[in-house]
């Protein structure tokens, strides 16, 4: 099971290609140890086989064949260790140290080298071979002369090269494989962490993450990479369950009423009773203000999703204040509240008018909704000492309670005192979800306290990063 | 007038019709996009009424192929709820109005007369004129039998907006995306008390109401 998955590992193969260029490499080397070291001995040998013909030749030209065969014969007896051979110009032997030249059929004139084997008697009367070689030549007056040598010895020295060379390639190999092994396993054993964590995510698991294990190396990079990844995808998913709980939770009781609405209103009309004019007109507030709500818990939920907000450029945040002052103040006189505006000019900001636009409606949605008449509300933009963009509403109505101000943010959440205004509870949330999904915040305080039986009121900022 | 009206959900389609043809106009459907534009080359229309999610060929893609075809016919874009981008993306199209599904019936109506009047009037005017009521865009002033009405810019664009649509139910999110040109959705009655505003600035006094409410709808400045 173990092996045959690492013989499929990418590392492995390419250990086995990187072990085929290493050992070619190898064999080019080892070849030409071989070459500079077999082949020298080889010729060193040669060289002083000629050494010797030479000599031999010169005693020839000097003393003619007496003087070669008399030089011939004090050698072969001397401590030379070369093999001699004259042969007279019929091809007979007339003296020497072996009895028969290893090369047949000479023709000369030139050198005739041969390697063969000699054949010796040890001192146990054993036959033994031993590698020799000679050179024959014909001498000017058409005799021929052998000169040889026992390369017995430099031929083991040569065979002891080739077979330290075969070793060596051999361990090359063997190490080359080892290291493959060894590399692979490794990049295994690295990739088998992440590879678990892919088999659990595909099983369901999504809290699986992968370990990190500090190295900073690419597998940390990848984990790191696969977590972040996980990460995002799981708070996805939470997001999308949160949104359908919260869907199903409220949206629930007014489709229920809705309903009812309905079903009352086809059975009164079936007994010619009520209006289903009116009936029909309350069912269709009623499906707008289900509408409405859905549309706001769908646009959270996709700004929570796409983490940044779709579509964001760079525009005059001063205007934009204007107009929202401009668009509530009628509806703050209306009230009778007083309305007032404190906007900075040329004020810059990076993000989505609209959604920037809908979460100040929200705000003075909300300031207008829950200040009593003869308030007043206090729209702000300025930018702060730190270089944000801070848009503000202050309100003089009676404010959320410290303890409440992180819940009335989250979904749905009402306090008891609002419940009897409209509103699904969404306001702050959308605002919320705004300001993240433009890397701002929401920030809740308290207004201008208790005065003349108003407060002590609200404020509430939305404040977002400095344009770069 | 005719519409045209291409969207793939049939009972939609069908409602749409029947409403259109009510409120008399005549009407032409298409089951998906590519049979859109085919009947889109057909005939001569006044407004095509777009579904954004269609089988073969999407809104978007028609759109694109009738305005590359030269076909400048008024287009109102529909798409499903809650997509965040399809107003940007309809619009850089060549769409002309965006309306999101579902939507009150009242608002498409309005929508469509809208688009198919901006045919009408195309030269560019110096004056407005609808019943007593005159305005002049240059001087910026407005006047009722001879009477000088003091308003203030926001209230002079209002005014210019409903003289533009006089006779034509206009509804308040049309007012809020053409008067102060954003989309949002308001939680409140933010549009009624400008529309109130201006009423009492251009009725009171006067033995007639030009500016009316619609009931399910939203406003109307009747001559």
């Amino acid at each position: 099971m173990r092996l045959p998955r690492l013989i499929r590992s990418t590392p492995f193969r390419l250990t086995l290609l990187f072990l085929a260029l290493f050992a070619a490499a190898a064999s080019a080397f080892l070849g030409y140890i071989y070459i500079a070291t077999a082949g020298e001995v080889n010729r060193r040998a040669d060289a002083d086989i000629t050494r010797e013909m030479e000599s031999l030749e010169a005693a020839y030209r000097v003393g003619g064949v007496n003087a070669l065969n008399q030089t011939i014969v004090e050698r072969a007896t001397g401590e030379r260790p070369f093999l001699y051979l004259l042969l007279d110009k019929d091809g007979k032997r007339i003296s020497g140290s072996i009895e028969e030249s290893p090369i047949d059929g000479f023709t000369g004139p030139g050198p005739t080298w041969e390697t063969f084997k000699l054949t010796e008697t040890d001192i146990d009367g054993a036959e033994v071979k031993r590698a020799a070689r000679g050179v024959q030549e014909r001498l000017s007056g058409g005799e021929a002369l052998f000169v040889g040598a026992d390369v017995q010895e430099s031929e083991g020295y040569v065979m002891k090269i080739v077979r330290a060379l075969r070793g060596a390639g051999a361990l090359v190999i063997i190490l080359g494989l080892a290291g493959g092994v060894l590399i692979s396993r490794n990049v295994s054993r690295s990739m088998q962490g992440l590879v678990d964590v892919v088999n659990a995510v595909r099983a369901g698991d999504l809290h699986a993450r992968a370990r990190v294990r500090g190295t900073r190396d690419e597998y940390d990079e990848l984990a790191e990479g696969l977590n972040d990844m996980l990460d995002r995808i799981e708070r996805l998913m939470g997001g999308l369950r949160h949104a359908g709980d919260a869907i199903a939770h409220d949206l629930r009781s007014p489709l229920t009423r809705l309903r009812a609405r309905m079903e009352v209103a086809l059975i009164d009309a079936e007994n010619g009773k009520g209006d289903p004019v009116a009936a029909l007109e309350t069912a269709l507030v009623d499906a707008d203000g289900v509408l409405k709500t859905f549309n706001a818990v769908l646009a959270i939920a996709r700004l929570q999703a796409a983490g940044e907000a779709p579509n964001q450029a760079v525009f005059d945040a001063s205007e934009l204040a204007s107009d929202m002052a401009e668009l509530y103040e009628a509806s703050c006189e209306d009230k009778g509240l007083d309305f007032k505006a404190e906007i900075v000019p040329a004020l810059g900001v990076r993000g989505n008018r609209e959604f920037i636009a809908q979460a100040l409606a929200n705000i003075l949605d909300n300031a207008i909704k829950y200040t009593p008449e003869g308030g007043a509300v206090m729209l702000r933009a300025r930018r702060t000492s730190s270089g944000e963009l801070e848009f503000s509403v202050t309100d003089t109505g009676p404010g959320v309670p410290e303890a409440d101000r992180a819940r009335v943010v989250q979904r749905f959440v009402r306090l008891e005192n609002s419940r009897s205004e409209p509103g699904a509870g969404l306001g702050l949330s959308l605002v919320q979800a705004v300001a993240a999904s433009h890397g701002g915040r929401l920030e809740l305080a308290e207004g201008p306290g208790e005065y003349g039986g108003f407060g002590p009121g609200l404020r509430v900022a939305l404040v977002l990063p400095r344009v770069e | 007038m005719r519409i045209l009206i291409i969207e793939d959900d049939l009972e939609a389609a069908q409602a749409m019709r029947h409403g259109l043809t009510e409120a008399g106009y005549d009407c032409v459907h298409a089951p998906d996009g590519e049979a859109g534009l085919t009947e889109a080359g057909k005939g001569k229309f006044d407004v095509m009424i777009v579904d954004r999610m269609m089988p073969k060929k999407n809104g978007v893609e028609v759109v694109e192929t009738l305005r590359r075809e030269g076909d400048q016919t008024p287009v109102l874009f529909l798409s499903a709820l809650g997509e965040i981008n399809d107003r940007v993306t309809g619009l850089r199209a060549g769409a002309d109005d965006y309306l999101v599904k579902p939507y009150a019936f009242a608002e498409l109506i309005a929508r469509v007369d809208a688009l198919s009047r901006r045919r009408e009037t195309g030269a560019v005017a110096t004056t407005l004129k609808v019943g007593e009521l005159e305005m002049n865009l240059i001087n910026r002033t407005v006047h009722r039998q001879g009477k000088e009405i003091d308003l203030q810019p926001r209230e002079f664009q209002l005014l210019e907006f409903m003289m533009r649509h006089a006779g034509q139910s206009v509804t308040r999110t049309m007012l809020l995306e053409k008067v102060w040109e954003y989309h949002f959705d308001p939680q409140t009655n933010v549009i009624d008390v400008h529309i109130s505003r201006l009423r009492s600035k251009i009725d009171k006094g006067f033995d007639r109401a030009m500016l009316q409410t619609v009931r399910g709808a939203g406003y109307r400045l009747d001559p």
